[in-house]
């Protein structure tokens, strides 16, 4: 089978079309034939090595397709059935085999590209929404890289929910999608300053909560923005890791709550997994969740989704298509 | 006025008996005179320069007494009244100057002592459990330095919310009184590991909270004794401050929740502070919460009880009369 492979981690250039056995079930793993694999920023951290994996690696987090093998203990999975999962690693390839507990059911009025588009980003935005900080109707909450993958959903679900969003974004064409999605403010950091700009709107209060995905250049001034006793919610990192800080700040700043939550430690047990992912699907099915899979990219052009996920050009999912 | 003056920062002995003025009230403040005044962790802090003010300073942020004379913009309290209060700085001395929104009435039901003690370990312990992680029924907390001033108070109250607590002491007699004020388990750290002892009370599964004043020396072990999506309320440093944390450690350890968390955030307006005080005297009032009142000495004798506090000799609080 045709697969990308990460032989020594590095730049997009690192990731390379490879022919590869297709692998067999182990009697806990089905395998699945890819319909698309989604594109995460994840990917870019171990393909870079800023997260650790052994190489040679597949590299991607997230798949839908259909069963074509079922190892010899799994009975939660037949052939034939449509299946979506996030697991580690291996989907950047024509086949993938998973463990079984960990692949969802992807219901009628959910397409396969719909699936592989937010089994990863779509259950992250509902974690986050639901469980680490629940946001109410009422809260404020200050949301970064708002037209991005994760960005245009949470902001989608937060506005549901009745928050009042304001949004970051780089450009005016972001700055529409933001908007388009429900964003109630929205700020162009390359043009204002995100801190300055946050505390007018909020008449100086702060914000009740930061969804924080880029980390080293915002999180400092999202800890001056939040009220206090308000959440700094960090969960990713796209512009560099936050280094280690004083935790004294977080008392000078308002007694501040601090969590950098993953998706991994919100879908532990199949039940949980079972229930965000189906909250997720049913939002898209009754058409409360509007995605945008503008770009699609054939799998042997890897490279060029990631160097367009770096660049920042893309907004929405990027999808890769075996 | 008989006072406590610091006029370089350093050791115990630098607390000096001194004469000086009585102060005059500015326009909100009242003056009061201290029956008792109430000895901090925070006290030695400042006294030794880990927290910063301007020396010289007149220690202590806490007492109980009388009111003997009000600015003219004072409208909170009369002259006569008995108050109590925390967080003005001066109360190591016969007389102090306080802002009026720190006052709060002592009813007949209490005495001067139980105010004392009520105030900043009180309403430490008070928005510990219910605001900074809002302590449920049939969650377990862990609850360091127990049989401290603030320890044998969240154990109280953990116990009386129904919450399973694990205490940690340093010797047997704290353990015992960490017990009898309801602790389910008791663990001794200068004999034992808390981190293994604390895996095997809760079957591996760890706690779901961390009620943390000791800082340094429990950090690490803290992070590893939480369950999934746990939480840890870091409220004081008496081991020492924290050394820088690593965001990513938290999302490693179980996307845990940290707050570092400050009073002066819990009680930031009169009506909170209220709320707080008069919740608080109602349970020491009606024999539910026990102020353990471990040593009194004269005004003149501040620095032992200083020695005493860091010497960490008695389980309870320590009280100064001027």
């Amino acid at each position: 089978m045709k697969a990308i492979q990460v032989k020594q981690v590095g730049g997009p250039e690192a990731m390379q079309m490879v022919d590869l056995p297709v692998p067999e079930p182990k009697s806990n793993e089905a395998v699945i034939k890819l319909a698309a694999s989604g594109v995460n920023f994840i990917d870019v951290y171990y393909r870079e090595g800023r997260y650790k994996a052994p190489v040679p690696l597949i590299p991607g987090q997230e798949g839908a397709g259909e069963v074509v093998a079922v190892g010899r203990d799994v009975t939660s999975v037949k052939n034939g059935e449509r299946v979506a999962w996030t697991a580690a690693l291996g989907c950047y390839a024509e086949y993938a085999a998973v463990a079984a507990d960990r692949l969802v059911r992807i219901p009628p009025g959910v397409s396969d590209q719909q699936a592989a588009a937010t089994m990863l980003q779509g259950m992250t935005a509902h974690y986050l929404l639901y469980d680490t900080f629940p946001l109410k109707r009422g809260d404020t909450a200050l949301v970064h890289a708002a037209a991005g993958g994760v960005g245009l959903l949470l902001v989608q679900m937060a506005h549901e929910i009745g928050a009042r969003i304001i949004a970051t974004v780089s450009t005016e064409e972001k700055a529409k999608l933001a908007r388009g999605a429900g964003a109630d403010e929205v700020i162009l950091y390359t043009q204002q300053d995100f801190e300055a700009e946050t505390k007018r709107l909020t008449d100086g209060k702060g914000v009740d909560v930061v969804y924080d995905s880029v980390g080293k250049t915002t999180f400092e001034k999202g800890l001056n923005l939040l009220r206090p006793r308000g959440m700094m919610v960090l969960f990713g990192g796209s512009s560099g890791a936050v280094p280690p800080f004083d935790p004294i700040i977080l008392t000078q700043k308002g007694s501040l709550y601090l969590t950098r939550p993953s998706l991994g430690n919100y879908i532990a047990t199949r039940e949980e997994l079972v229930s965000r992912s189906g909250a997720v699907f049913g939002m898209i099915a009754a058409g409360k969740l509007k995605l945008r899979i503008e770009h699609t990219y054939p799998l042997a052009e890897a490279q060029r989704a990631h160097r367009d996920l770096e660049g920042r050009k893309t907004t929405g999912k990027l999808l890769l298509i075996p | 006025m008989k006072a406590i003056r610091v006029e370089h920062i350093g050791g115990p002995e630098v607390l000096q008996l001194v004469d000086v003025p009585i102060p005059q009230a500015k326009a909100a403040e009242a003056v009061v005179k201290v029956n008792v005044a109430g000895v901090n962790s925070i006290d030695t802090q400042f006294r030794d320069g880990r927290l910063r003010t301007p020396v010289p300073f007149i220690p202590g942020h806490e007492g109980a007494g009388v009111i003997t004379a009000v600015g003219p913009q004072v409208k909170a309290v009369r002259g006569g009244d008995r108050v109590a209060w925390s967080g003005t700085l001066g109360s190591y001395a016969e007389y102090v100057a306080a802002p009026e929104e720190h006052l709060v009435p002592v009813p007949h039901s209490i005495t001067d002592d139980q105010a004392t003690a009520a105030m900043v370990h009180g309403l430490t312990a008070h928005y510990l459990v219910n605001d900074a992680h809002k302590l449920k029924a049939g969650e377990t907390a862990l609850v360091h330095a127990a049989a401290g001033g603030v320890g044998l108070l969240v154990v109280q109250m953990a116990h009386a919310i129904g919450a399973r607590v694990i205490g940690t002491a340093s010797s047997d007699e704290k353990a015992q009184l960490a017990r009898e004020a309801g602790a389910d388990a008791v663990i001794i750290f200068t004999r034992q590991d808390f981190e293994a002892e604390v895996k095997r009370l809760t079957a591996g599964k760890g706690v779901d909270v961390v009620y943390d004043g000791v800082g340094k020396a429990t950090f690490e072990k803290n992070l590893n004794v939480m369950r999934l999506r746990g939480m840890l309320v870091l409220y004081g440093m008496s081991s020492g401050a924290v050394p820088p944390v690593d965001p990513a450690k938290l999302s490693e350890k179980g996307s845990l929740y940290m707050a570092r968390t400050t009073l002066a955030h819990f009680t930031a307006t009169r009506e909170e502070l209220l709320a707080r005080t008069s919740a608080l005297f109602a349970m020491i009032a009606d024999g539910r919460l026990h102020m353990r009142i471990a040593k009194k000495y004269p005004l003149a004798d501040a620095a032992q009880s200083h020695r005493d506090l860091e010497g960490r000799h008695f389980a309870g609080k320590l009280l100064l009369v001027p």
